[in-house]
């Protein structure tokens, strides 16, 4: 389906459930790593779904179970887990403005993972007031039922999987950052934005080889916010147009 | 689990989801005092660069690799150049990631025969 599409959905629920299923790819064989490495750290299978299922944010559950594992004080493991997750703040009110007024909004959010957020951002401009809400359901249900279903899969069977499929789960991850790329490139739209955008990429892509994976989002795009203003206050003063 | 474990997992699920949910209350309310095109300049522009930023930035971290090496990031750059190519052409969300992972995927493999030949 095009991105520029705004036509009328007759159910918008499937079409976001339909749009989801890219998130999969990179899903399904972390949660299956998670559910398999929760279980190592000496967590059962079921505590390990509970955990995906209540948490549900990818980088903090790793965290939480390797710091369970190794001894540290709970308090720090807790709030270890919030300063990942502390990014997820500024997700909510960059689609609020596309939200309608319906009280399920709310709930809907604790699906609101870097991923269905950047899905969200893209698409829910494009989609009719109407059919947004069932958008929104469908593709952040289907999210959180892959990462819930995966966890299983790795805890009961995991070793076996990674046995039998070692280049599955070497695969099917660069479906995430196909996915970012393709809700990105079209804001590559002036200068300003693609040094912006292409300064957090770089930035977050060395932090990241550098070790400082839960550092690497925050920093980047606060480095790239950066760039923006920067490009923009050194436009002004030349007196040139910066878009 | 012991008790302590289970509250610290509760604490951590509660915690990420008032994260999630407070910003879009206090959003809300903002908007509420707004009307049409008003609505979509309620936000703090920061925050509306922040956005498109975030994104940019897990997909820096989401491009390494999960097991780094000369092979994996030339397979990463072709999957990319395979991704951003389809969309060139296509404009469209699911084909240019299928051919990205296609492409990833490809060069993973060949390069797994290749120096298992």
């Amino acid at each position: 389906m095009s991105l520029q599409a705004t036509r009328v959905l007759s159910r918008p629920w499937l079409v976001g459930l339909r749009e989801a299923i890219p998130l999969l790819g990179g899903y399904v064989p972390v949660a299956i790593s998670f559910g398999l490495i929760a279980v190592q750290a000496g967590f059962t299978a079921w505590e390990a779904v509970i955990i995906s299922t209540l948490v549900y944010a990818g980088a903090s559950q790793f965290l939480f179970v390797g710091m369970v594992a190794a001894g540290s004080p709970l308090w720090l493991v807790v709030i270890m887990t919030l300063l990942i997750n502390a990014r997820h703040v500024v997700y909510a009110p960059n689609i609020a403005p596309w939200l309608t007024t319906s009280r399920a909004w709310p709930w809907l959010m604790h699906g609101l993972t870097d991923q269905v957020f950047a899905l969200a951002h893209a698409r829910l401009p494009q989609l009719p007031a109407a059919q947004r809400l069932g958008w929104f359901t469908g593709a952040a249900l289907l999210a959180w039922v892959s990462w819930i279903g995966g966890t299983a899969l790795g805890a009961v069977a995991g070793e076996e999987l990674t046995r039998r499929w070692p280049l599955l789960g070497e695969i099917m991850p660069f479906a995430l950052p196909a996915l970012f790329l393709v809700l990105l490139a079209p804001r590559f739209t002036s200068r300003r934005w693609s040094l912006a955008l292409g300064s957090s990429i770089a930035i977050a892509l060395l932090l990241a080889v550098g070790g400082l994976t839960n550092a690497a989002i925050p920093l980047a795009a606060a480095c790239g916010a950066l760039c923006f203003y920067l490009v923009k206050c050194n436009a002004t003063a030349k007196g040139g147009h910066h878009e | 689990m012991s008790s302590a474990l289970w509250l610290a997992v509760l604490v951590s699920a509660a915690g990420t989801l008032l994260m999630r949910l407070l910003p879009l209350l206090w959003m809300r309310r903002r908007l509420a005092r707004l009307d049409g095109d008003e609505r979509l300049d309620a936000m703090p522009q920061w925050l509306g660069v922040l956005g498109p930023l975030m994104i940019a930035a897990v997909l820096g971290v989401s491009l390494v690799p999960t097991t780094p090496g000369a092979l994996s990031w030339l397979a990463t750059a072709i999957g990319v150049l395979a991704t951003l190519a389809v969309w060139w052409k296509l404009r469209s969300l699911g084909w240019p990631i299928a051919a990205g992972v296609a492409a990833y995927g490809a060069v993973v493999i060949l390069a797994g025969l290749a120096t298992g030949a």
